[in-house]
């Protein structure tokens, strides 16, 4: 007798204390099915809309986002380098290649909550497509670096891990079929301090 | 030994079946959710700036740090919604949202009628009055079928340097959020 109430109360346990922290743990870390992976870029095409999963449905209100729509654009995460390492905001890295189409883009580093960093002392924040340097393809280079660089370079600061946030707006990508010919700039370590 | 396995199966049971309830109904109970974030802005029928940070224990806002945005929040239980801004700017779009915060519409200012931020959001069964007889001031709006009582805009905009910045301002504070009479 006792050994069944023991049994039903392990049960009950396993039931409430599994299914609280396993929705915790999906709410909080995880962003949802349908991921648009391009490289190291990621994206979420139907995160925010009527279309998105219970999972993202469930972090969007969280979080009190409004994402953007399909007509305003598309963020693209990227959390690890080429090699999949983890990105480190002391390290200086190299985004080389060209970007999908889209009217224009923007780039800044920002946190694992995906809050954008404070480059100090008066530096820009981010960068957008309007104002790099290209080279004569087209292509371009961006630095992000906590050091000062030539050409493109999007200032960092602090420690610990980061994701970089390329923003297509106006951009065909969310619902363009053709996926595979995106290209992306790749993110390439070149050095870490520290 | 079979009693203890069978013990852990309907643990486990038990457990999948929170998680999908839990998981399903944070959107309805989350009290701090797209909607309750606008409302700490200040009342309906008018937009207010969209910053990152908002009373404490709410997560700040992840956002375009190139970007200015403007929200507003409606009820078009009775009237439709009328948006309008004037101004020349190098990109805006805006996007209605339900009471849940699921983006139902976007448009930009290349997708706009003539650049000009100008749109309808109206329920259905005013979308039928609508196409009866058009207000002269929404002449040239672009009209949003949105099922639904009540929701919320969001301008967005690009300040592609600081010089930018205070026109973006002035197009964001003299947008209009008003009832269609």
């Amino acid at each position: 007798m006792l050994r069944n109430v023991f049994l039903a109360l392990i049960a009950l346990l396993i039931a409430v204390g599994g299914g609280t922290l396993s929705a915790w743990y999906a709410v909080n870390r995880f962003d949802g099915f349908n991921a648009l992976a391009i490289g190291q870029w990621t994206a979420h095409p139907d995160a925010g809309t009527p279309l998105s999963d219970p999972y993202a449905k469930a972090r969007t209100a969280r979080e009190g986002a409004f994402p953007l729509g399909s007509a305003e654009g598309l963020a693209f995460y990227a959390y690890n380098d080429d090699k999949g390492i983890a990105l480190s905001r002391q390290c200086t890295y190299s985004l080389s290649g060209n970007s999908p189409n889209s009217r224009f883009w923007t780039l800044y580093a920002a946190d694992l909550g995906l809050l954008p960093l404070d480059a100090g002392a008066g530096r820009l924040p981010a960068l957008h497509s309007r104002q790099i340097l290209r080279g004569e393809s087209g292509a371009f280079t961006v630095t992000v670096s906590p050091q000062a660089q030539p050409g493109n370079w999007l200032a960092t600061t602090g420690n610990g891990r980061m994701t970089l946030v390329m923003t297509l707006y106006d951009t065909p990508v969310g619902s363009n079929s053709g996926l595979v010919d995106m290209t992306f700039p790749a993110i390439t370590r070149i050095s870490c301090n520290g | 030994m079979g009693k203890l396995i069978r013990t852990l199966m309907f643990g486990l049971v038990g457990a999948g079946l929170i998680h999908i309830a839990v998981v399903l109904l944070v959107p309805y109970y989350s009290d701090r959710n797209a909607w309750s974030r606008i409302s700490a802005y200040g009342g309906d029928w008018q937009f207010h700036t969209v910053t990152g940070e908002t009373k404490s224990g709410t997560v700040r806002l992840a956002f375009d740090p190139l970007f200015q945005a403007a929200a507003c929040r409606f009820d078009i239980t009775d009237l439709p919604a009328h948006i309008t801004g004037i101004g020349t700017l190098p990109y805006w779009s805006i996007s209605v949202y339900n009471r849940q915060g699921e983006n139902i519409y976007s448009i930009n200012d290349r997708t706009a009628i003539a650049d000009q931020l100008d749109l309808v959001v109206a329920t259905p069964l005013q979308m039928i009055e609508l196409n009866k007889s058009k207000p002269i001031s929404a002449e040239n709006s672009v009209l949003i079928e949105a099922d639904m009582d009540q929701g919320f805009v969001v301008i967005r905009s690009f300040v592609p340097d600081d010089s930018w910045s205070e026109q973006v301002a002035a197009f964001l504070k003299n947008a209009n959020c008003s009832p269609l009479l």
